[in-house]
């Protein structure tokens, strides 16, 4: 490694972002474990107990204990969250993968002059804020609003659509947000395959749809994988689409959570909240990135 | 691979753009909207405009939102771009999976989980909350997203070019700011405008490491959309959107001329001597 | 490309001048590596270099002299790379001591070493000219303004590129990349120039005028030039001398002419130019010359330099230009095996003959294909006799 030689000066580079990190990311997931396991308290903070020198750590500790967590497994309000957020981004995830991939085959097929402005329009609604993007969909998807308008004039409809404030509605702006997340890392791997391929298949006799299948779709599973990552991940702790979109009915946990910590104030329960659900998603973490380092090895 | 594009090609990217874009359409065009209902056309009209201007909560909640943006965006293109050279040139350092682990995680990590565990951070040090822990939390999570942009250009670019340099007799010091900086200058501007938009957007974050007094813009529009869809919050939010497109395709279009005018400086090379 | 053009017809001139000697008899006169009084510019002291497992270097010693132009010849992954970046600074040595004039730099970084490297990918600047790229390492040692134009001037017109010095690298073609390398490279004047498969990018008629403009520079400016190379005939031609690595190994350091004539291993034959091998063990030894038992009945004669004891198990190695080729069977030949021809390589002034023998070995002959040959012309399915005098082959016992 070429910056080896230079002992010191390589270790201000590394230091810098790595304590930026350790102090800003690492540490609060140890606070918020241990708040995790204490009681609320109307007090600021509020919570007790609250940590001093002068009473000592043996007093602190013994103070801590598991019951936010015996309560959340205790209440199936909690762990239905859990599941139905679970299942919620699951789903999401596939529909946003079949809206994705024929976007995504289309733009590596299509000519090479295109390509780069289609690759921009499909980054730019990732630029744009993420909260009009939502906000817009309500406009749309409310009783009196543009979709049931439409379907009613085309005669499709009669009576006005429920979709706003349904779990339909949060799919929909799941898979509308997180859209560009998918597209973007499977047309990387469409893009990336050698034509000739397909042409070598054809010419062995294979017929066009075949050899989709049995090149193209396997040659771009490392997408395939990184995109439903991507999407999938992020939407299991959603809040903004299941708040503006979603309905009483429409459980998942990054709602409850901010509900926990807002409205009730009862911050060592969402602490607990908080700490099961990266847990839940502790092994798509882990696969995520280890398809990031493979990705940047292979790049070497 | 851009063979047959097909009917069933142009159909699919047809339809996905139009469902990318059609919602954002309705949206700017209902800010010009004479009526109060967002739905309902009933004439072009300017008024909404007119009435955020006057609409001082959102005007310095607009600037409080841009300057968090400046100051978290400058502070993490230098920690991403540091981070970007430690991941690609560093080789192996001791606690280099627990470095890139903490890079590649925030990116996925729900927002929830990160201001909260952040809000919890700032009790327990006894910051003031406000505009300075709004920051620190922007800067935490945007310098993922710029060391991830840098990154790329920096791998995708020789290592010898640095070596070069230094066999040449520059100091690490002096290669970076020479060499490497100059190299990778497209991707730390696009890198701080990455950081600049995602602090400009996020609503979550802000929201748990906010205190009283600072107030973003986002979580000024977000309180007011629960009251319900307004002319004025299309207004406000076809602003951002034009501010954000402006930017994005004066980038491209710099891009695209740099481009193309090397790309004449080479064939008019050639096409002179040989 | 009409560029190169004025530039070709100086590097034809300078190889018409040179060529010949530098393969056959190295330069009389020049043989410091001879002079045992004469301190090395370069010496690598057991260097060793390990990642992970893996010994890239092992144990290499070597004195390199100075002006020497020399080559470390070798397949890709043999080391040569490794062992030329330890020198510049890149690598650090798991073991083993680089001294450089007399001064262990075994420590120093790359930017504090009297050695310059011409890359393998150029490694040009690509934000700067021409004229920005050759003196950017003068910039570096804050020579003032006027000296460094003065430099940057003179490297500029020794690789005849001063009509392109305001020019960005990407708009220049390979050729001309590969001479602001090299440029750039000497603009410092350093005692040593480090050169990674320089001419790898090049296609085989520019890389063959090249070989003889770095030839050219390394004698006008004097300096001492190491080259890394997989390409044993570039090895050939431009080095004084050659250092063949194997596996991390140095194999042999000599003179071309010195490898050609008499490679150490069977590798370094197989390796430099065609060779054929016979293997056998030595059956009697007398009057400078020793008898092997080839393993396929024959029995040959040959001289032999190295020591070797009746029984040992050796192999003999012959150059096809030194087999003769003929349809009857020579009269008063030592060694003379009759066989079959095969395939026949027509190369325009030469041939190669493909000759099987009887017990179903390929031998390779060659032979000029002069016109005023009277015999009958030799063609495929002809019964032929291949025979050699004594001092023809070479005895390999590694």
């Amino acid at each position: 490694m070429s910056a080896k030689a230079n002992g010191l000066g390589r270790w201000y580079v590394i230091a810098a972002p790595y304590l930026w990190l350790l102090i800003f990311f690492l540490i609060p997931f140890f606070i918020v474990f241990k708040l995790s396991l204490s009681d609320v308290a109307t007090a600021i903070p509020p919570y007790i107990p609250t940590f001093s020198w002068s009473e000592g750590i043996g007093k602190f500790i013994s103070q801590l204990d598991f019951e936010n967590y015996t309560f959340i497994f205790g209440d199936p309000l909690y762990v239905n969250a859990y599941l139905s957020s679970l299942k919620i981004a699951a789903i999401s995830t596939v529909l946003t993968l079949l809206v994705a991939y024929p976007m995504a085959y289309g733009m590596a097929r299509a000519p090479r002059a295109w390509q780069p402005t289609l690759m921009m329009l499909v980054i730019l609604p990732f630029w744009t804020s993420f909260l009009i993007r939502i906000y817009a969909w309500i406009a749309i998807l409310k009783p009196e609003g543009f979709l049931t308008m439409f379907l009613m004039k085309l005669g499709i409809i009669s009576e006005p659509l429920q979709i706003m404030n349904t779990t339909t509605a949060v799919y929909i702006g799941i898979v509308y947000s997180y859209l560009p997340f998918m597209i973007l890392p499977l047309y990387a791997s469409l893009e990336k395959i050698n034509p000739a391929l397909l042409e070598a298949a054809q010419d062995l006799g294979s017929r066009p749809w075949r050899a989709f299948w049995q090149i193209t779709f396997p040659l771009s599973l490392p997408g395939v994988f990184a995109g439903c990552l991507l999407v999938f991940i992020p939407a299991v702790g959603e809040f903004v689409i299941p708040d503006l979109l979603g309905g009483s009915d429409t459980l998942m946990i990054g709602k409850t959570l901010w509900n926990e910590f807002f409205n009730n104030r009862d911050w060592p329960l969402a602490s607990a909240v908080a700490v099961i659900l990266l847990l839940v998603l502790t092994i798509p973490i882990v696969l995520f990135q280890r398809q990031q380092q493979n990705e940047r090895e292979s790049g070497r | 691979m851009n063979k047959n594009f097909s009917w069933f090609n142009l159909t699919s990217i047809t339809l996905g753009f139009a469902f990318l874009y059609i919602p954002i359409l309705l949206l700017v065009i209902f800010s010009f909207n004479e009526s109060k209902l967002v739905t309902v056309w009933a004439g072009f009209s300017t008024k909404w405009y007119s009435s955020l201007l006057e609409n001082q909560a959102l005007k310095d909640a607009a600037w409080v939102t841009i300057r968090v943006g400046l100051v978290s965006a400058t502070v993490s293109t230098v920690l991403g771009t540091l981070a970007a050279i430690t991941l690609v040139r560093m080789g192996r350092f001791p606690g280099r999976t627990l470095f890139s682990g903490m890079i590649f995680a925030p990116l996925v990590m729900p927002e929830v989980i990160i201001g909260l565990s952040l809000l919890l951070l700032f009790v327990a040090m006894g910051f003031d909350r406000g505009f300075w822990t709004i920051t620190l939390a922007h800067i935490t999570f945007t310098m993922c997203y710029a060391a991830v942009v840098v990154q790329a250009r920096l791998q995708d670019f020789d290592k010898s070019v640095e070596e070069a340099a230094m066999d040449l007799g520059a100091t690490p010091v002096n290669t970076f700011f020479q060499v490497t900086l100059p190299i990778i200058a497209p991707s730390v501007i696009s890198a701080w405008l990455l950081s600049f938009t995602l602090s400009l957007d996020d609503l979550v974050i802000s929201s748990f490491a906010t205190g009283p007094g600072a107030t973003t813009l986002p979580m000024k529009i977000y309180s007011q959309v629960r009251l319900g869809v307004t002319p004025e919050i299309n207004a406000i939010s076809t602003i951002l959107i034009g501010i954000v497109t402006i930017g994005l395709l004066l980038a491209a279009y710099v891009t695209k001329r740099q481009t193309e005018r090397s790309e004449r400086e080479r064939r008019k090379a050639f096409g002179a001597t040989g | 490309m009409g560029v190169v053009t004025a530039r070709d017809q100086q590097a034809t001139n300078a190889s018409s001048q040179r060529a010949g000697p530098r393969t056959a008899a190295p330069q009389s006169g020049f043989a410091p590596w001879k002079n045992p009084s004469l301190p090395p510019i370069v010496r690598f002291e057991g260097i060793t270099k390990r990642f992970d497992d893996f010994v890239a270097v092992n144990d290499v010693t070597l004195d390199i002299y100075e002006k020497e132009f020399f080559a470390l010849l070798g397949p890709s992954g043999c080391g040569k790379s490794t062992l030329l970046r330890m020198l510049a600074g890149f690598e650090r040595p798991t073991q083993g001591k680089t001294i450089v004039a007399g001064q262990d730099i075994s420590d120093l970084p790359p930017y504090q070493r009297p050695v310059n490297m011409m890359f393998q990918s150029y490694a040009l600047f690509p934000h700067m000219t021409v004229e920005g790229n050759i003196g950017f390492g003068l910039r570096q040692e804050g020579m003032p303004k006027n000296l460094i134009a003065e430099r940057v001037d003179e490297a500029m017109g020794m690789l005849e590129l001063r009509q392109f010095a305001k020019r960005k690298p990407n708009q220049l073609s390979g050729g001309q990349q590969q001479r602001v390398a090299l440029a750039r490279a000497i603009a410092k004047k350093p005692r040593i120039v480090l050169l990674d498969e320089p001419l790898g990018a090049l296609d085989k008629k520019l890389r063959q005028q090249a070989q003889f403009e770095l030839m050219r520079i390394q004698e006008t400016t004097g300096t001492t030039f190491i080259i890394v190379t997989h390409d044993q005939e570039e090895a050939m031609t431009v080095a004084s001398r050659i250092a063949v690595m194997e596996k991390g190994v140095l194999v042999q350091v000599a003179t071309p002419g010195d490898i050609y004539e008499n490679p150490k291993t069977r590798y370094i034959a197989g390796f430099i130019g065609d060779v054929n091998i016979f293997e056998g063990t030595v059956s009697a030894i007398g009057d400078g010359c020793i008898e092997i038992n080839a393993k396929d009945g024959y029995q040959f004669k040959t001289r032999s330099s190295e020591p070797v004891a009746v029984g040992q198990q050796v192999c003999l190695a012959l150059r096809p230009e030194k087999i003769r080729i003929a349809h009857e069977q020579p009269a008063s030949a030592v060694n003379a095996i009759p066989g079959k021809v095969e395939d026949i390589g027509y190369l325009g002034s030469i041939s190669h003959y493909h000759v099987r023998t009887a017990p179903g070995e390929r031998v390779t002959a060659l032979r000029a294909n002069a016109a005023h040959t009277v015999e009958r012309p030799i063609s495929w399915e002809d019964g032929v006799w291949l025979d050699w005098p004594v001092d023809a082959g070479v005895v390999l016992t590694g």
